[in-house]
């Protein structure tokens, strides 16, 4: 969050919401713009450079997926989040994921909002190169798929790599759950039972066991995140 | 009423229709056959007496006039042509022979075909109708071949009377049993109606009268009687969820409520009114988890077989799910272990499949028993796909196989246990999507929860 404060347009048609929504990432480093309908979303989507939008799936004027579609026809790919009250099983808005988009379903944490914002925004600046990444004392090896923390080698099945992979590029940012699952797994659903925590934990007894600095480190309620000593 | 209901009857209608056309057919055929006979009877015996009058033709040609004069008294006495009426006159018209008073009037001395009126006898009283061919022979005379033709008519309008009676006995017999069917089909159909009306007003207790004679209106009113006790079983569902849900939802909100009253009526005091909050939060989340739950469960039931569906591998997906839950075993100091062919293809969702799976992996974790043992099968049984949950717990009493499909439903031993009775409606909504059956059964100790689904379409075409 350094340089330029990065810009978001949120089209939001309920005013509490969208007031909750501005509140939100304001406090979180973000200029925001707000838009009442899909037009104004469409006209302020066109107009201006936004690292990031978010926007609701059902809208007076045009609908969320529309304005998205209309956006992408006309050559600006700024990522975009959609927010429905509609559910999961909504094949259109699911259909977003493959276009590099996301969506989250009403009502959601403030905290899951902003962990999927960041993936979003981030994915249109940084692009990943490397081969090896880093953590602290953590380092993954990309090709030959192994870990090592300290220099001793961590045995990790290739579903807890791909865990681990995630969650240190990610590193210093809340991951949730539904993330994991849907980067990891490939599923898309919020899961219900703690079952992701119970095979984090798993991961984390793997990496973190037997050092006095933990790298992994839950956040009740929402997820995990990875930080490295600093 | 039953009467006027019938007169509207579009079956009536139609039912007059159809005799109206079949009658016009019977009728135009009938009077084809009437015309056609008639015609052959006067054909074949206009050729007896044009044949009658070649014969005396040739007596006079032969014999000359006194000759025919003794072949027509000969034939007259013979009876050779049955009632035939014989007359020869002179070129005056005055009778010289044959059996016939006088010369018709209306005849000129031409030759040819007339059908005449006439007495036979001077004293008779009716006169005979008689079909007669007639000629001019060359010395100026006249000669008169024919027959009555009363007995040709008496046949022929026989057969007319026949025929018109058949087309009119039918036609009645016809309309009658048109009438009598339609009262009944209208008879039938107005029970239903009545029947449906008392329904709408007074509830769904009701059912359709059934005459046990096992036709068509039988079979109707049958499954309208199954339709009917599969709405009212939803009713009670509906109903028995609606409670649940209210008894479910109202204890978080009700330990919400009492906590933030009592917040609200006391000085703060930042440390525990940061405890009251999380704790509130938590609730919260319990409740809007156990919306989610529902509108995913409502969701999936009110689906069709999405067009997403495509064509997935059930082994992967349930070995995605035993490597997801391995941790969760662990912890709780049991095992789970998979043994799965390498592919077993269904057409589906995989995150349905995945997540419904998962609820019955998480279920036998959960209640199977400390250090219990968790098996998954994924086998193709007879070609028909199949997924097998096993566990060593206390298993669930039969008479409760299908009530803990239903949302909210818990066994009395798995009240304090952590979740919220919706696992397995979503893996019964699931499973309904994707046309699986589910079978549950004791596996002395524990349950097998098996998932049957049907042929994958991928792979009978393979093979």
């Amino acid at each position: 969050m350094t340089g330029a404060r990065r810009r978001i347009l949120v089209v939001e048609d309920d005013p509490v919401t969208a007031e909750q929504l501005a509140d939100l990432f304001a406090n979180h480093g973000y200029q925001v713009d707000l838009a009442a309908d899909g037009n104004v979303g469409l006209s302020r989507g066109r107009s201006a450079e936004y690292a990031v939008m978010t926007i609701d799936r059902m809208l007076p004027g045009i609908d969320g997926i529309t304005v998205i579609r209309q956006l992408r026809k006309d050559g600006i790919i700024t990522p975009a989040l959609i927010l429905s009250a509609l559910g999961e099983v909504d094949d259109r808005v699911r259909g977003l994921r493959a276009g590099g988009d996301d969506y989250l379903v009403k009502p959601f944490a403030s905290v899951e909002l902003l962990a999927r914002i960041e993936a979003l925004a981030r994915r249109s600046t940084v692009v990943l190169k490397e081969t090896v990444l880093q953590a602290g004392d953590l380092e993954l090896d990309l090709v030959s798929r192994t870990a090592k923390r300290s220099g001793r080698e961590i045995a990790l099945r290739p579903r807890e790599f791909e865990v681990l992979w995630y969650l240190v590029r990610n590193q210093g940012r809340v991951v949730s759950r539904a993330m994991l699952l849907q980067h990891v797994w490939d599923l898309h659903f919020d899961p219900t039972t703690n079952i992701i925590d119970v095979y984090v934990g798993r991961v984390r007894r793997k990496v973190d066991g037997q050092h006095t600095y933990p790298l992994i480190h839950t956040v009740r309620g929402v997820g995990f995140c990875l930080r490295a000593p600093s | 009423m039953l009467l006027a209901e019938t007169l509207r009857s579009s079956t009536l209608k139609l039912a007059l229709l159809a005799i109206g056309l079949f009658g016009s057919i019977m009728f135009a055929l009938i009077g084809y056959v009437y015309w056609s006979t008639a015609s052959f009877v006067r054909s074949r015996s206009d050729r007896t007496i044009a044949a009658e009058q070649m014969i005396l033709k040739d007596a006079y040609e032969r014999s000359g006039r006194e000759g025919l004069i003794a072949t027509i008294s000969q034939r007259i006495a013979d009876g050779r042509l049955e009632s035939g009426v014989y007359l020869l006159v002179d070129a005056s018209l005055v009778p010289v022979s044959g059996n016939l008073q006088f010369w018709p009037k209306v005849l000129g001395d031409a030759r040819g075909w007339a059908n005449v009126a006439q007495k036979l006898k001077p004293d008779a009283t009716d006169q005979s109708l008689l079909r007669v061919a007639f000629a001019t022979l060359p010395d100026g005379s006249h000669l008169l071949v024919g027959r009555t033709i009363y007995d040709l008519d008496t046949f022929v309008g026989a057969i007319r009377t026949a025929l018109a009676g058949t087309i009119g006995f039918l036609l009645v017999l016809a309309g009658v049993a048109a009438f009598l069917i339609t009262r009944r089909t209208v008879g039938r159909i107005e029970a239903i109606n009545t029947t449906s009306r008392a329904i709408m007003q007074s509830g769904l207790g009701q059912r359709m009268p059934l005459r046990g004679t096992r036709d068509e209106w039988d079979r109707l009113a049958q499954n309208l009687n199954l339709m009917l006790s599969r709405i009212e079983e939803l009713m009670t569902e509906v109903k028995q969820v609606s409670d649940n849900v209210a008894h479910d939802l109202r204890t978080p909100l009700t330990r919400m409520h009492a906590r933030l009253e009592k917040a609200h009526d006391r000085p703060r005091d930042s440390a525990r009114d940061q405890a009251l909050i999380s704790d509130t939060m938590g609730d919260l989340s319990t409740v809007l988890g156990m919306f989610s739950s529902l509108l995913r469960i409502a969701q999936i039931e009110g689906n069709s077989r999405s067009d997403a569906f495509c064509t997935v591998n059930l082994a992967e997906i349930a070995g995605d799910v035993v490597e997801l839950f391995d941790a969760a075993a662990e912890e709780l100091g049991g095992r789970i272990k998979i043994q799965s062919q390498q592919r077993v293809l269904v057409t589906g969702d995989r995150d349905l499949l995945f997540d419904a799976i998962a609820n019955v992996v998480d279920n036998a974790i959960k209640f199977g028993g400390e250090a219990g043992r968790v098996t998954v099968d994924v086998v193709e049984r007879d070609g028909i796909p199949l997924v097998a949950i096993a566990d060593q717990g206390p298993g669930i009493p039969l008479e409760q196989h299908t009530h803990v499909l239903k949302r909210f439903y818990r066994l009395e031993h798995s009240r304090h246990a952590s979740g919220n009775g919706l696992g397995l409606s979503l893996v019964a909504a699931v499973a309904k999507l994707h046309d699986a059956r589910i079978e549950m059964l004791d596996n002395a100790p524990g349950l097998v929860f098996r998932l049957w689904f049907p042929r994958c379409a991928a792979e009978q075409s393979r093979s």
